[in-house]
């Protein structure tokens, strides 16, 4: 197979440069044409072989401004559409060709557009199809090819994607593509393109979830031979806050051929990044895009003709190849590459190849992979050097007729410059950037076309952000200049491709500025520099971190190149935090030197207070970067390091690492010999030591992503120097400038962040602990929990409702006085009762809990009534003279004076010295104020489970109002729990009253306090209702309730209780439900007989949570009692527990034997099985 | 007893000069009645036991990998010379997880049983700067498990040897220095009163491993003051076997464990039958206390 395709993306013609010339339709023409004599000439020269008939060839990138094709060269007419969604996409293309050959007919393509679907894929030759649609905006796209003679087809493709928040809004659309339309209609001459608009919807805030994409593709096919089949990919990504989600669907295209002479090929693959939560991408996401939809371009061994990118693409694919062979060439060859592509836009050389062969003066490697390019499918295979990917090879995007819609998560980069820069393969990303560039020039050519303004939306405002980021890139290039560094080194080309895909991710249109803006910003910070006189606005401090003795001090040095610090071999040579102000190459350095770490583990608290210094000391002026020293050529092996990043990773928490770079010293150091006795490269030795570093990172901060970059230093004098003085290290690499570029590279990163907003960190918070979402089902249940309302001290014994008490009257008083007109009664004593027969004992028995039962009552009902009577009392009291009541305030009072020994908690059965509970006695003082210790129910057997006191106090105010004060206070070991609550209630009229609350707890780390108020009603004797608010603020995150609850009380056995409610915090929000129904015995609570039922259901992040509970206790016989208990949630765990008690019957007991004895037997069983 | 006793291929290898050397010392050694040499090595993983083990014996014997440990258990190494053997046993690093691996030491221990140590070497790096807790503690281990009178049949073997001191320190001072800061270590570490440590006076050997290792003329291996280093560490080593202490024998009852547990084992017997008659007698005195209390009321 070869690779004969030559692809022209139309769009690519217009580059930048052409951008105003397309702008008015007049120039299409023009434009077109020259782009078309250019790729001749290019192709003939670069591609002689690959192409078949490489002359024949031609291309045309044409957008039709008003609808007109434009048709003037040849017979091809390229096709673009592009969409947009108003989340700001971008677009990319890229053009495949893979030499499958594929029939195509005459095919032409119409694209419709269909809303209200998910976008499908078609397969086959035939059919193409696609493109998007919003769910809100519908449009159509036609789109039809034309060859003169015959009818090129085309593959349009259509990505899409769908995304649904929790509202559940969806885009889709698809793309019909029919033939039999075509081939009715003949030819078209026209060309049309759409933009379509997509529109994503985010869904609320809570879920938002979004994710938008479309795209279409097009590509003509003039005269060819053979066509091959074009395989485009969508990506598509969504972010879902932080979270990345991807859905790649990749459509592959397959075309058709036939007739023609020449093919051409156009794919277009749009990438639309959703920005729709800005804030939450961050940067390295969006190059884990790239760099799949690369890797994809990588493999299409088909060089693009296009003119002015041509020779990037080609890097691209030489660059790819390379990436296997060596890293370094790729390193040359990127630089190349992004400069080339510099070149290119300025220059506009006639002759691909002559750039070409530019491009191979500085990187010598550029001839090979000219002939690699034709070495096609089997160059494809080779897998990604990046296991972490998979790439499809171009195989099976030829057959991948259809599109696979599947989340497919992406990598994702941490911040900072990801990897570590000897290790890099800038190739992809840098020539990324140059074909997002051309794609973003496309599609901005396309939008211009209906807008007829190549400035169209933010225009003013954009533009400023744009000319600061400019700032910045000039800032940072005069850096590099300082540090004697050419925009062609790993680090500056690295940041300069980051700064610019910032820059297209905030920018609707910006990208075809992205070249410009190196061009001027270089040439700025040339000029700048050259000048000498501008003062650089730029200054970075530096935080060193490291074990003891590694030479944290001397590195500082070394970067001054004066003593700052003092250094001791065997000592510890800093024994406080401090930092050092100064300038390196006039650019204004701090660096923070702090004291050396311990390994062992045993010296962890050692570190703790250490870090815990520098932690106090950097909260004023946080660093902007971290370096993480360790020495090159100490092997710390069986993780011996791990105690002490672990300690690093608690103090300031994982965020850390990720402006983290990792230091490593006494890099001169030779490396170590190899398992066969023989010297091991230096450079295999940095890559292996920097890898355990990395890792042992990695683990301790917990995020496997991490991969933070490394620089070498060499404190030591006897080290080698160049000829300006300058320290070099054993591979030729003059260090500090490297370890400083890489510093100030974080830091100029962060600041473009902070300028694009990328971030939700601050700048001025590095190290912010992640803020999290509140735990709204946490805060819900409890706002759902029925409260009791505070009551005045003569009311406290009532019964909750006071409903009961009414309910209960009507059917006491039949029994009145029952007990009293039976007969007396003589209880036996022991010794008697053991001389009746069973029978009598029976009866007797019988009777005496009668009895018992009967005089229960009697007592509450006598209880009930005196209640009722102070109750009646008090209203009286209410009326008479002021007097009356003092003195029932006096006579209570005094008879509380007397301390009184509070009811004890049960004190143990045996006298275990071990179980302390007996030294916790308490006195009721006279005081008001209740004091109690807590006893921890569930602590250790022999552990005193007190841990905390109980201070409890009921105020009354205005003789009507009850406030009532609980707080408690808990400590042990690990934390200290403090809850206090205040809870205040009022009555107004009858069955309405008000409360109010404030709650403090600790909740994990933080305090949340509460502000709740509810307002209960009491319309019907029955029926309650209940509607609460509450507040809660949760370390900075304020969450707000509502809750409504309604109380039924259906008679006396039965009551039921229903509530609902959500909570709201940080655009989040739960939602909740509870009932509670119980159903008691007849004569509670004298009966022992209970049954409840508890349901709650709890929807969070559309996670529905529903959990049933049911428990009844019913008593069997005279002295048993049995127990059930079953609980139940949607996940399938529930848990069933059966309780029997019983006074009497001390052989069941024996049934705890049961397991037991089963475990027994089966011991046995398993042996035999075992054998 | 581990693993075949070889004849001694690698002396051959040693530039004359050095096997010249050698055959002197062990003659000497010879002298005293002694017809086996056996050293253990202990140390940090990756300071170069191994490595050191290696070079001593002159042959590849064990595998060395610079970034994990290949050392998983302990190995000996036996190897034959006209009469007198020498055994080698290398051993796993003592660290894992910035913790004193006490599972690697019970593997030591049980590897070791039955047979007599003559030198201990402690590996330790040159080129580290700093000592700190770790060491102290893998020392007192080491003191805790085979007996402080392990640390008299000691030789501390500094790695890395050919260096490049910093802060234009000579080559002399800053090994003195360090092996001072190292020696004060196990000083403290072995819990040795100081006195009886100084006595000992524990000599200390420097070792280079790396096929990079200078050579002088009579292509011996040596360090950056010019002394070639294996005859030098050969010599110390047999100068710690014949020091007059006696060698360290492990058995059982040092693997076990110090004596301190089985102190008084025997009582336990008895003390269970105190307890008995102690608890029987306090039962009986409650019976009657009950019977006493029924008559009263």
């Amino acid at each position: 197979m070869e690779n004969g395709v030559a692809s022209v993306g139309g769009p690519q013609l217009g580059e930048e440069k052409n951008v105003e010339n397309q702008v008015s339709g007049d120039k299409v023409e023009e434009r077109v044409l020259v782009g078309s004599d250019r790729l001749k000439d290019f192709e003939d020269e670069v591609f002689e072989e690959a192409v078949d008939s490489p002359e024949q060839l031609q291309d045309l990138g044409a957008k039709s401004e008003f609808g007109v094709c434009v048709k003037t060269v040849g017979d091809s007419s390229s096709l673009v559409v592009d969409e947009n969604s108003n989340m700001e996409n971008e677009a990319e293309t890229f053009e495949e060709a893979v030499g499958a050959l594929v029939e195509a007919g005459d095919l032409e393509d119409l694209a419709a557009v269909v809303g209200g679907e998910r976008s499908k894929d078609l397969v086959g030759g035939d059919s193409v199809d696609k493109i998007d649609e919003g769910g809100t905006t519908s449009e159509v796209v036609c789109h039809e090819l034309n060859g003169e003679k015959e009818v090129s087809e085309i593959g349009g493709d259509g990505g899409n994607e769908v995304s649904m928040g929790a509202v559940g809004v969806k885009c889709s659309h698809e793309v019909g593509l029919s033939r039999e339309i075509l081939s009715e209609d003949g030819k078209m001459e026209e060309l049309k393109k759409d933009e379509l608009g997509t529109v994503y919807h985010n869904t609320g805030g809570s879920v938002g979830v979004v994710q938008l994409q479309e795209d279409n593709g097009d590509a003509l096919n003039d005269n060819v031979p053979k066509v091959d089949t074009e395989c485009h990919q969508v990506e598509k990504s969504g972010e879902l806050k932080g979270d990345d989600t991807v859905l790649a669907s990749g459509n592959g295209v397959p075309e058709s051929e036939q007739l023609m002479d020449n093919s051409t090929n156009l794919d277009m693959g749009l990438q639309g990044v959703s920005n729709g939560d800005v804030k939450d991408t961050s940067v390295p996401v969006d190059s884990g895009h790239h760099e799949e939809i690369h890797d994809l371009n990588a493999n299409s061994a088909v060089p693009h003709t296009v003119e002015a990118t041509a020779a990037p693409e080609i890097l691209n694919l030489l660059s790819e190849k390379f990436v296997n062979e060596s890293n370094e060439d790729i390193r040359d060859c990127v630089a190349t590459s992004a400069t080339l592509r510099e070149e290119y836009n300025k220059t506009e050389p006639p002759c691909a190849d002559e750039k070409v062969n530019g491009v191979g003066k500085e990187s010598n490697v550029i001839e090979e992979p000219k002939n690699k390019v034709e070495k096609d499918h089997e160059e494809k295979k080779r897998t990604q050097g990046n296991g972490e990917r998979e790439i499809p090879t171009p195989e099976k995007l030829a057959s991948l007729s259809e599109k696979s819609t599947g989340p497919a998560p992406t990598p994702v980069r941490p911040a900072g410059l990801g990897r570590a820069a000897p290790l890099l393969e800038p190739a992809p990303r840098a020539v990324q950037q140059q074909q997002q560039q051309r794609v973003n020039g496309t599609a901005s050519q396309v939008q211009s076309q209906q807008i007829e303004d190549p400035t169209n939306g933010e225009g003013d405002e954009y533009n400023e952000t744009r000319e600061k980021l400019q700032m910045i890139r000039v800032k940072f290039l005069r850096l590099a200049h300082r540090l004697g560094q050419t925009p062609h080194n790993v680090v500056v080309a690295q940041v300069l491709y980051r700064l610019g895909l910032a820059e297209q991710l905030r920018g609707r249109n910006g990208g075809r500025v992205g070249a410009f803006s190196f061009d001027r910003a270089s040439a700025m910070a040339e000029q700048l520099e050259a000048a000498g006189q501008e003062p650089l606005d730029f200054s970075c401090t530096i935080m060193v971190l490291g074990k003891t003795g590694v030479g944290k001090s001397a590195t500082i040095n070394s970067i001054f190149d004066e003593v700052k610090f003092g250094t001791d071999a065997f000592q510890l040579g800093t024994k406080k935090v401090q930092d050092v102000v100064g300038t390196v190459q006039g650019i204004k350095v701090r660096v923070i030197d702090t004291p050396g770490l311990l390994p062992s583990g045993s010296d962890q608290r050692q570190n703790e207070k250490i870090l815990n210094s520098v932690k106090y000391f950097i909260k004023r002026t946080p660093p902007d970067i971290v370096l993480y020293l360790d020495r090159l050529d100490m092997q710390s092996r069986d993780f011996g390091d791990m105690p002490l990043l672990r300690t690093i990773t608690d103090i300031f928490g994982p965020s850390i690492w990720f402006n983290a770079i990792v230091v490593l010293t006494h890099a001169a150091s030779a490396p170590p010999d190899g398992p066969n006795g023989t010297a091991s490269s230096y450079d295999m030795f940095v890559t292996q030591r920097s890898h355990v570093v990395q890792q042992a990172i990695r683990q301790a901060a917990g995020d496997m992503r991490l991969m933070n970059p490394v620089s070498l230093v060499e404190n030591h004098s006897a080290c080698r120097t160049n000829r300006a003085g300058q320290r070099v290290l054993p591979n030729g690499q003059v260090w500090k400038p490297h370890l400083l570029l890489l510093s100030f590279a974080s830091k100029i990163l962060a600041e473009a962040n902070a300028l694009l907003k990328l971030q939700d960190s601050p700048p001025g918070k590095p190290f912010a602990t992640r803020s999290r979402a509140p735990p709204l089902p946490f805060l819900l249940s409890s706002l759902l929990q029925s409260r009791p309302q505070v009551k005045l001290p003569e009311e406290q014994f009532g019964d909750e409702d006071g409903i009961d008490d009414d309910l209960e009257e009507s059917s006491d008083s039949e029994d009145e006085s029952e007990y009293d007109d039976l007969p007396p009664f003589k209880s036996l004593t022991k010794a008697q009762v053991a001389k009746l027969t069973r029978a009598q004992k029976k009866a007797y028995f019988d009777e005496l809990e009668y009895r018992e039962k009967l005089l229960m009552r009697k007592q509450l009902k006598e209880e009930k009534n005196r209640r009722k009577m102070t109750k009646k009392m008090a209203a009286a009291a209410k009326d008479l003279p002021s007097d009356y009541s003092e003195n029932a305030e006096e006579e209570s009072g005094g008879a509380a004076s007397v301390p009184v020994p509070m009811p004890d908690l049960a004190l143990p059965a045996s006298f275990d010295s071990d179980n302390p509970t007996h030294r916790y006695r308490y006195l009721d003082t006279s005081n008001q104020w209740l004091v109690r210790p807590v006893l921890e129910t569930h602590g250790w057997d022999h552990d005193v489970g007190y841990e905390g006191i109980n201070v409890e106090r009921l105020f009354v105010v205005k003789d009507k109002i009850p406030l009532s004060f609980s707080g408690q206070v808990t400590k042990d070991k690990k934390d200290a729990n403090v809850q206090m609550e205040l809870a205040s209630s009022i009555k107004h009229g009858d069955g309405k009253s008000t409360s109010l609350g404030f709650d403090m707890q600790t909740v994990g780390k933080d305090l949340a306090y509460t502000l709740r108020s509810e307002a209960k009603f009491c319309n019907y004797r029955k029926n309650k209702a209940t509607a609460g608010l509450s507040v809660t603020l949760l370390g900075d995150a304020l969450s707000a309730g509502l809750k409504v609850e309604d109380k039924l009380i259906v008679n006396k056995r039965f009551r039921m209780v229903l509530s609902g409610g959500a909570m709201t915090g940080r655009g989040d929000v739960a939602y909740g439900g509870s009932l509670e129904a119980q159903l008691r015995d007849k004569d509670y609570p004298l009966g022992r007989s209970l049954s409840t039922l508890g349901l709650s259901v709890m929807d969070w992040h559309g996670d529905l949570a529903v959990g049933c509970n049911i428990q009844s206790q019913v008593p069997i016989g005279r002295s048993t009692n049995l127990i059930a208990r079953g609980n139940l949630n949607n996940r399938g765990a529930g848990q069933i527990s059966i309780r029997i008690n019983s006074s009497e019957q001390l052989q069941i007991a024996l049934i705890g034997l049961l397991p037991l004895l089963k475990k027994l037997f089966d011991y046995p069983q398993q042996m035999q099985f075992g054998q | 007893m581990g693993s075949i006793i070889r004849e001694w291929v690698g002396f051959q290898q040693f530039p004359s000069a050095t096997q010249s050397k050698l055959v002197e010392l062990f003659g000497k050694l010879k002298e005293e009645g002694a017809s086996t040499l056996t050293i253990l090595v202990m140390g940090k993983g990756g300071v170069g036991k191994s490595s050191t083990v290696n070079s001593v014996i002159g042959e590849r014997v064990v595998n060395v990998n610079s970034f994990s440990s290949e050392v998983s258990r302990p190995v000996m190494v036996s190897r034959t010379r006209s009469g007198f053997s020498l055994n080698i046993i290398d051993t796993p690093g003592l660290v894992e997880g910035g913790y004193v691996s006490y599972q690697a030491l019970e593997l030591i221990k049980r590897f070791l049983l039955n047979k007599t140590i003559d030198v201990l070497l402690y590996v330790d790096r040159l080129d580290a700067y700093r000592v700190d807790d770790l060491d102290k503690q893998i020392i007192s281990a080491i003191s805790d498990n085979f007996g402080k009178e392990i640390w008299r049949k000691s030789l501390l073997v500094l790695t890395h040897a050919q260096l490049c001191p910093p802060d234009d320190l000579s080559y002399d001072v800053f090994s003195a220095r360090r092996s001072e800061a190292v020696l004060k270590t196990i000083c403290a570490g072995s819990r040795m009163r100081k006195r009886d440590f100084e006595d000992t006076a524990m000599p200390v050997g420097l070792v280079e491993n790396s096929g990079r290792c200078n050579k002088n003329e009579n292509d011996e291996k040596i360090l950056p003051n010019g002394e070639a280093w294996i005859p030098s560490l050969v010599k110390e080593i047999i100068g710690v076997a014949t020091n007059g202490n006696k060698s360290i024998v492990v058995d059982k009852r040092l693997i076990d464990g110090s004596e301190s547990n089985d102190r008084g084992k025997v009582l336990i017997p008895l003390i269970l039958g105190v307890q008995w008659l102690i608890v029987k007698w306090i039962q009986r005195a409650i019976k009657d206390d009950i019977a006493k209390g029924g008559k009263a009321l």
